[in-house]
């Protein structure tokens, strides 16, 4: 296990050297395809913390992020708070949110769970094209400010694109341990408990609904957290956000990735966006080709491209 | 106006309720949640579209026809993909369907371009029902369903195919040890499901005017809200619950703006689902 943690800890060092540098050597359009990796990453953290460590499979994410963009956009442009507090704000929103939601959705099964979290998506949707006095309907916001580091007022302003992808960067280094010590205190390891079997879980003492509860409302702050960035990244934000097609995304870079693992999940946000990107070269036959490659993914590989490389990795020790 | 909701809901809810029987008895054999369904009522509307126009066929014949066309298509979907759910975890159903949505729709965007088309066909002659102009194809649609639902309920209680679907829906290991060709009923189901959804897109067709590659979506998630509320698998329940959501949007379009009737599928699911957890009419909540 030892190895183990070193081949973990060492390759997440390295992964992360290599984003340290990597504007140095890449063009525009390639940071850009990163920074949209890293705005996939937040609410991909969120998913994988409600399915891979609750085992409950979650639409809201997508919704939590819209909610996240709106709230975080509404405050820049009406009240001209500084990015800091946006981004908080937008976080606790989301899991504010969650929480009636959750209270019934969380005592379904797994299957009506599904369901009440995808109406909740279309639900957002129907409220941000129709509630035109705040969010503008389907026209949206636009010339939302971008991001001010400063304490309250002024401060610097985030412009070029290397900036903007520092910013994300530094985001995700946070969102990343603040994910590693969710899932590394005991309430991780009741929810793993809970995902794992239960009954069992139950019949121990774990208060199983309080920790999915826990699950859910962090997962929406991971989601509204990352809809603050994304909003001030493209300056745009419109109903659009909620469709189908985003929380679609979001759900196979985290069971492409490896559902469950951190590292296949980061892994996952870099690997489909990249796809998602390169497959641009062919716009009649773009979505037929991503669809299709779901399809070999899946069955090819059900837990994940992360998890199967690992096995690869590790199979040569095993033989010794 | 109000039996003008009646009948606009009543026959949008026998639409929904053709499309969500088909979901529903793939999710009881298969226990998948099938992102792709409302594609196969698409298309069966295209399969119908394209029969009128290219082939110049009559309305009447271009129903069967794109029933035909969609279920080859759902046999080989059905046999390359479907038959591979069978007893993998259901978040695999959940990617490999979305996949399989993605490569309907975009197939049939990238072979009859992306632009609404319009649907020239059907009998729309009104009819007067206690003094409302009802238009036939209506009629037809909820005669349809109403003989759909009754053969369906003796099917599978009656016939040897039926009784095999209830078995696997029931006890899939069970199955196998008896010696069910679970593979053959997971595939048959899937066609099955697949061809009535088909045959609601066509019969739709005429009251809707016109068809896109897109249009899918929509019909599959409220698809999942009408099979939650009738409750998974119960073949009655689900012309119920369609019925209950067509009536509603049906209202909620007349009275409170068209804006809003996308969502009141949810609403009406989440509220039901927070008072009754196994949907309408089980006391039970199973999935």
């Amino acid at each position: 296990m030892g190895s183990d943690m070193r081949l973990r800890i060492g390759g997440f060092a390295g992964f992360l050297a290599l984003l340290l540098v990597a504007p140095a050597f890449l063009g525009e359009y390639q940071v850009h395809a990163l920074i949209v990796s890293l705005t996939f990453l937040l609410p991909a953290l969120g998913l994988n913390l409600i399915l891979g460590y609750a085992g409950m499979l979650s639409f809201a994410q997508m919704a939590f992020f819209g909610i996240g963009a709106y709230v975080s956009a509404l405050m820049a442009m009406r009240w001209g708070t500084p990015f800091w507090l946006n981004f908080l704000a937008a976080g606790v929103v989301a899991g504010v949110v969650a929480l009636p939601l959750g209270i019934p959705a969380l005592r379904l099964r797994k299957y009506s769970f599904v369901m009440c979290t995808l109406g909740f998506a279309v639900i957002a949707q129907t409220l941000a094209k129709n509630w035109v006095s705040v969010t503008r309907g389907d026209l949206g916001l636009s010339n939302v400010p971008r991001p001010m580091l400063g304490l309250w007022s002024g401060g610097i302003e985030i412009r070029g694109i290397t900036s903007y992808y520092y910013l994300a960067l530094g985001l995700s280094v946070i969102a990343v341990l603040a994910f590693l010590a969710i899932v590394s205190s005991p309430a991780g390891r009741y929810m793993i408990a809970i995902r794992e079997d239960e009954t069992l879980a139950a019949s121990v003492g774990a208060p199983t609904w309080r920790y999915r509860m826990a699950a859910f409302v962090l997962s929406g702050v991971f989601a509204g957290c990352g809809g603050s960035f994304y909003v001030h990244y493209y300056t745009v934000i419109s109903p659009t956000i909620f469709d189908p097609y985003y929380g679609n995304t979001l759900l196979v870079i985290v069971l492409g990735g490896g559902v469950g693992t951190l590292g296949g999940v980061v892994a996952g946000s870099f690997i489909f966006v990249a796809l998602s990107e390169v497959l641009r070269v062919a716009p009649d036959i773009r979505m037929i080709a991503y669809g299709l490659l779901l399809i070999v993914v899946v069955f090819g590989c059900p837990e994940g491209l992360l998890p199967l490389l690992m096995r690869k990795l590790r199979r040569p020790t095993h033989a010794t | 106006m109000l039996t003008d909701v009646a009948v606009n809901g009543i026959t949008a809810g026998s639409v929904y309720a053709l499309v969500a029987v088909g979901m529903t008895i793939i999710f009881g054999v298969l226990r998948a949640i099938n992102f792709a369904h409302g594609e196969y009522y698409m298309l069966g509307t295209f399969g119908a579209w394209w029969a009128i126009e290219t082939v110049e066929l009559p309305y009447l014949v271009s129903i069967p026809a794109a029933v035909v066309i969609v279920g080859v298509i759902a046999f080989a979907i059905g046999v390359l993909v479907m038959r591979r759910l069978i007893d993998a975890p259901f978040q695999i159903g959940v990617v490999a369907t979305l996949g399989v949505s993605l490569v309907l729709q975009n197939v049939v965007i990238l072979v009859f371009g992306g632009s609404y088309k319009m649907f020239d066909g059907g009998w729309i002659e009104p009819v007067d029902i206690f003094g409302a102009g009802v238009s036939q194809q209506r009629i037809i649609i909820v005669i349809a369903a109403l003989v759909i639902f009754g053969g369906l309920e003796l099917m599978v209680r009656r016939t040897r195919f039926g009784k095999t679907m209830r078995a696997v829906a029931q006890n899939i290991e069970a199955c196998k040890i008896m010696g069910v060709d679970v593979p053959r009923v997971v595939t048959g189901t899937f066609v099955l499901g697949c061809c009535l959804a088909a045959l609601s897109g066509a019969l739709t067709a005429p009251v809707t005017g016109s068809l896109y590659g897109g249009m899918g979506t929509a019909i599959t998630v409220k698809t999942f809200a009408i099979i939650v509320m009738g409750g998974v698998g119960n073949v009655g329940g689900t012309l119920l619950a369609a019925w209950l959501l067509g009536l509603m949007e049906s209202a909620v379009a007349g009275y409170l703006g068209l804006q809003f009737r996308d969502a009141v599928a949810f609403v009406a699911l989440i509220a039901v689902l927070t008072v009754m957890p196994g949907g309408l009419f089980s006391r039970r909540e199973r999935f």
